[in-house]
């Protein structure tokens, strides 16, 4: 039994950062993975249990000189319907959950819960993010930023430290050439955890495609950039055959396993499927 | 107002057909139901359960003394405490095990203040066990030598059944086709959003009442008593609102027994509520079969053999699960004429999973194969014969008056009727034509059309000597009326009927009827919710209960007004003349007179309502359902053949109905019925490594969801059953059994590939498909 000695709910960012800095806690955004995880058994809570759900400044979307900046506390369904969320972004909120579910998970317990399969993620390595944490350091809140790529180290593993909170993400405004596509797979067009996700985006003007980024969920033990992907569809022109081709380095890129779920196979013939289908996306588009 | 009602006049009206709310309805939507999960009785103690988790072992020693030192801890028990109980089946099981024969194995039980205490007990409770060589497959259980499971049972043969009739060696002769396939039917199981739960409470003379949510509280009583024992007598059974059940509660399973042991050792009422996970592991699943199957027919259409050949995993212990091929072999011998069949089931204990009974009752397995054959047999005959895919099965569809070799008497058949209406109204013939033509062109989206069909009990089933169902019916003085009902309510609508039927009957609204259906000691004996047969039976027996009542009233009021009775009726709460609708009196009004004139009388009546069928017998050669009906599905799919996903979009569905009720409730069964076939074909499975199940939550086992319903064009047909009640049939299973097929067909017309082992899962579709395209 994990008991929960304290219950605490800042309403300051600085007073949730202070909190973090004498050990001990449990953060709850949602709750809709540290819920269900805490009642199988397969993790335990701290003595301190701190909702930051009443602090003030953590939710919502912005843009600033050319940067769009998304607070922790920021909803998939809020995410869902912004304006000022990229396109890839909301294809991937849209294929999150359930409708009560997209009410409470939040977008900073989605990259913090670290699962290789977190579908916010995969659209945030394809725009290029960046993760911002902040800690107490002599008196004062101190702000760290990490790309995204860099933030995850295994399943539910990260460079994180017990006492930073996760505030916000932030990336580059897409320009008017960017175009991005997700996709994700599960037997269920609800409901459904991805078995495997992609996702694409990159320039692509006058026929040809740049500063491509390729993203890969539930293949291996993060969520993971596809660079031989990358590398193969930088500056091309979409034809049919390098979209063949891509699908195939594709497959190089990704080294699924079996489990329960699927097996290693159907996970690799799916990233073929799903690279050839965005890529068509994209020509289209 | 008595002045004025006496120039009323109010016509003649039927409920019979319309659509009748739930009356539970809005209280489950909004959360007001209180389900047996909820309850909490003063003094009240938490059961929980130690699991073995492993599957073949014996159990050298257990050491309770720590889990008995825990404050909060107020009684540990293990198989020593309980001797010689038994249950189930042929009584293979027990409430505790002295000897571990599968994962679930129930090996300790614990009551403490509260579930969190109990939960910590339990891992305090040290085993020892001694792993014993497992058996978990059918060929490894029938090996020479191999382990034995049950003592009483050296050879691990469990539950046998046969069937023959005909000459097999001629009717073979005659066959131009023979097909002859093996189809294997995974485990799949209930899901009821409320988990098993049971509270236990014994008073000072030994009598237990058990809160409960069987599905038949009457034999309960008899199969819980040896679990415990007592005698059945001092058992009474409180049926709460339940979450669903759909076959799951048909048998006592060992949580209950252990709930009631600890009661009574503690003198608590003690509560046992599963959560998911135990619901998953510790829960009856489907039957899983694998089922041979040869069918043979001539080069004109004429269906003239069937042989099926199948072999059961019993799992560990003999629930319902085994006995399913009751029905299988009725729909081997009985779906479309077959003149010659040969049948054989056996069941062959491992160290699996065990099965209960579960919405279409080995129908759901048998159709699976039988409706694929005659989808083969249509393809080959058009393709070969040019035979029209319809024709072919009329041709061999029964008429009404027709007999089966079983002795099924199909008084009413509507099979051709509903062939025909499911493909005119869904244009099958040209689409499957269409679909088939476009399957060999280029392209990821294929569509698919496939048509399946059945037969199922729909007046009963007497698997007991009785199938019959107790009504007792009052009146009060304010014309109400109160249905004290042997049947009981799982959530599948009998309170709307009940109450549509009597309000029909006596004139009155359909809310001044109230049901009392949920207490042992009230109500008067039935056989149980199953079978799709409560509206036929209990329907039949309110129905009879009515009337008695009705013509007491006329009886009374035709003495009163000098008419005869019959030229009386009850209509709208008043007594009237039968030809003109002229008020007589106020029925309460008449009601309070019949107590208060001079020869006093309430209107009280009773009835038990035995319907016209033959009991099933040892040779399975009876008229075993007073009614048959029969249900054709056409599914309409679109198939992703690269990520092999199965978009079940369209289902037009034809049954034999007899005769609409309740028409709002019939088409609610229709529905989720139907979703249980969906789930069962696409994506449901219980996955088992070594005996255990990998996937007991519901994240990994895939039930369906509202995007996943496919549109539905539903068609009633009213055959006019005879025997029921306003001419109704029992509907609620075929809906399930019905369309897994139809969609096996339809993936087939779709991507040319038959799927003998469902369900078709996107990766099951996707990698058939990326084979075939490999050769
Ligand atoms: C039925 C169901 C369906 C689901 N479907 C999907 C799906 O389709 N796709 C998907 O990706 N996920 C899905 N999930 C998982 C979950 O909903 C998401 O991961 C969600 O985004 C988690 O957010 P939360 O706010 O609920 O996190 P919480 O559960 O509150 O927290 C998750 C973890 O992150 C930590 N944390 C939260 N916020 C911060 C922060 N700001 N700084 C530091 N640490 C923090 C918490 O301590 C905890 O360890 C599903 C879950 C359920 C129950």
């Amino acid at each position: 039994m994990s008991e929960i000695e304290k219950y605490i709910a800042p309403d300051t960012v600085s007073d949730a950062v202070k909190a973090l800095s004498s050990g001990g806690v449990t953060i709850l955004a949602g709750g809709t993975d540290l819920t269900p995880q805490v009642d199988a058994g397969r993790r335990s809570h701290a003595p301190t249990l701190m909702n930051i759900r009443r602090v003030d400044d953590l939710s919502g979307i912005t843009q600033n000189k050319g940067e769009t900046r998304i607070g922790c506390l920021t909803t998939v369904s809020e995410i869902k319907q912004s304006d000022l969320a990229p396109a890839i972004l909301r294809q991937a909120a849209d294929h999150f959950a359930s409708e009560q579910i997209r009410n409470a998970a939040t977008l900073g317990g989605n990259i913090c819960n670290a699962s290789p399969a977190g579908d916010m993620i995969n659209p945030l390595l394809v725009l290029d993010a960046s993760v911002e944490l902040a800690s107490w350091k002599e008196g004062a809140m101190e702000v760290r930023r990490e790309p995204i790529s860099r933030f995850f180290t295994g399943p539910g593993k990260t460079i994180k430290h017990d006492n930073e909170l996760l505030i916000a993400v932030v990336f580059d405004t897409p320009g008017p050439d960017f175009v991005g596509y997700f996709r994700k797979s599960g037997p269920r067009p609800a409901l459904e955890i991805s078995t495997v996700s992609v996702g694409i985006g990159g320039d692509y003007k006058d026929g040809a495609f740049h500063n491509v980024r390729v993203a890969f969920g539930a293949v291996g033990p993060t969520p993971l950039r596809g660079k031989a992907t990358e590398a193969m569809l930088e500056g091309q022109a979409l034809t049919a055959e390098v979209i063949d081709k891509a699908a195939r380095a594709a497959q190089d890129d990704a080294t699924p396993i079996d489990d329960i779920r699927a097996t290693s196979w159907y996970r690799t013939h799916l990233i073929a499927v799903f690279t050839e289908e965005l890529l068509n996306n994209v020509c289209q588009n | 107002m008595s002045e004025q009602v006496a120039f009323q006049h109010i016509e003649k009206t039927s409920l019979i057909g319309t659509r009748i709310k739930k009356p539970d309805a809005p209280a489950k939507a909004i959360g007001k139901t209180r389900y047996i999960n909820d309850m909490v009785l003063p003094q009240m103690l938490y059961g929980k359960i130690l699991h073995a988790g492993r599957t073949h072992a014996e159990i050298v020693s257990i050491d309770t003394s720590e889990a008995e030192k825990l404050p909060g801890v107020h009684l540990v028990i293990t198989a020593q405490d309980t001797p010689d109980l038994k249950l189930g089946f042929v009584k293979d099981n027990a409430p505790l095990k002295d000897k571990v024969r599968c994962e679930r194995d129930e090996v300790a039980a614990v009551a403490a203040e509260s579930e969190a205490i109990a939960a910590e007990a339990l891992k305090l409770i040290k085993v020892t066990y001694k792993d014993l060589p497992p058996v978990y497959t059918i060929e490894d259980g029938l090996k020479d030598g191999a382990p034995v499971i049950q003592d009483r049972f050296p050879d691990n043969k469990s539950l046998s059944f046969k069937f023959t009739h005909g000459d097999m060696a001629a009717a073979e002769q005659k066959s131009d086709i023979i097909l002859d396939d093996v189809f294997n039917v995974h485990y799949v199981t209930h899901c009821c959003m409320g988990t098993s739960c049971a509270i236990a409470d014994f008073d000072h003379n030994g009598k237990l009442t058990i809160y409960s949510q069987t599905q038949y509280p009457y034999n309960y009583k008899m199969d819980l008593a040896p679990a415990l024992g007592i005698d059945p007598g001092d058992i009474r059974v409180i049926q709460p609102p339940t979450g669903g059940s759909f076959g799951a509660k048909l048998d006592v399973y060992p949580f209950e027994p252990v709930a009631a042991i600890l009661a009574q050792k503690t003198g608590r009422p003690v509560k046992i509520l599963f959560d998911r996970e135990e619901e998953f592991i510790n829960s009856p699943t489907r039957q899983p079969a694998r089922m041979h199957l040869r069918t043979g027919c001539t080069s004109d259409g004429i269906l003239t053999f069937r042989a099926a050949d199948v072999m059961m995993d019993n799992g560990a212990y003999t629930s319902w699960g085994p006995t399913v091929p009751v029905i299988m072999m009725r729909t081997v011998s009985g779906h479309y004429r077959v003149p010659v069949v040969d049948f054989k089931g056996q069941a062959v204990y491992t160290n699996n999973a065990y099965a209960g009974s579960f919405r279409g009752y080995g129908n759901v397995q048998m159709t699976y194969a039988t409706a694929q054959h005659m989808d083969m047999l249509a393809e080959k005959l058009a393709k070969d014969h040019n035979l029209d895919p319809i024709e072919f099965r009329l041709k061999n569809a029964q008429k009404s008056g027709e007999v089966t070799p079983q002795k099924s008497f199909l008084r009413e058949c509507a099979l051709a009727e509903c062939l025909t209406t499911a493909a005119e109204a869904s244009d099958y013939v040209n689409k499957l034509n269409k679909y088939t033509a476009e399957r060999a062109q280029e392209g990821r989206y294929k569509r698919g059309i496939g048509l399946a069909s059945s037969i199922h009990n729909a007046g009963g089933a007497k698997i007991h000597k009785s199938d019959g169902c107790g009504t007792i019916l009052k009146m009060d003085d304010y014309a109400r009326v109160t249905v004290i009902t042997g049947a009981s309510e799982i959530g599948q609508g009998i309170d709307a009927v009940i109450a549509q039927i009597v309000a029909e009957e006596l004139g009155v609204p359909t809310e001044h009827v109230n049901l009392v259906n949920n207490d042992s000691d009230l109500g008067p004996w039935d056989v149980g919710v199953h079978a799709s047969r409560t509206t036929f039976i209990a329907g039949n027996g309110a129905r009879r209960a009515a009337i008695k009542a009705k013509k007491q009233i006329l009886a009374a009021a035709s003495k009163q007004a000098n008419v005869s009775a019959d030229e009386l009726d009850l209509r709208g709460g008043f007594v009237v003349q039968d030809k003109d609708g002229a008020v007589v009196t106020k029925l309460d009004k008449m009601l309070r007179q019949m107590h208060f004139q001079p020869e006093p009388d309430v209107v009280m009546v009773s009835d038990y309502y035995e319907p016209n069928s033959e009991p099933e017998g040892r040779d399975h050669i009876s008229d075993h359902s007073a009614a048959y009906s029969h249900a054709v599905h056409i599914a309409e799919v679109l198939v992703d053949t690269y990520t092999g996903e199965v978009k079940v979009e369209k289902v037009t569905m034809a049954q034999d109905v007899g005769r609409v009720i309740n028409r709002m409730g019939l088409e609610a069964q229709m529905e989720g019925g139907l979703a249980f076939g969906l789930g069962f074909a696409l994506s449901e499975e219980m996955i088992f490594e070594e005996g255990r199940l990998k996937n007991p939550s519901f994240r990994d086992y895939k039930l369906p969801t509202a995007p996943d319903m496919p549109d539905l064009d539903i068609h009633f047909i009213e055959s006019d059953c005879a025997e029921g009640p306003y001419g109704a049939k029992g509907i609620a299973e075929l809906p399930t059994i019905v369309v897994a097929p139809a969609i096996a067909n339809a993936v087939y017309n779709a991507t040319g590939i038959r799927f003998f082992n469902p369900p078709m899962t996107p990766e099951k579709v996707a990698r058939a498909i990326w084979e075939k395209k490999q050769v």
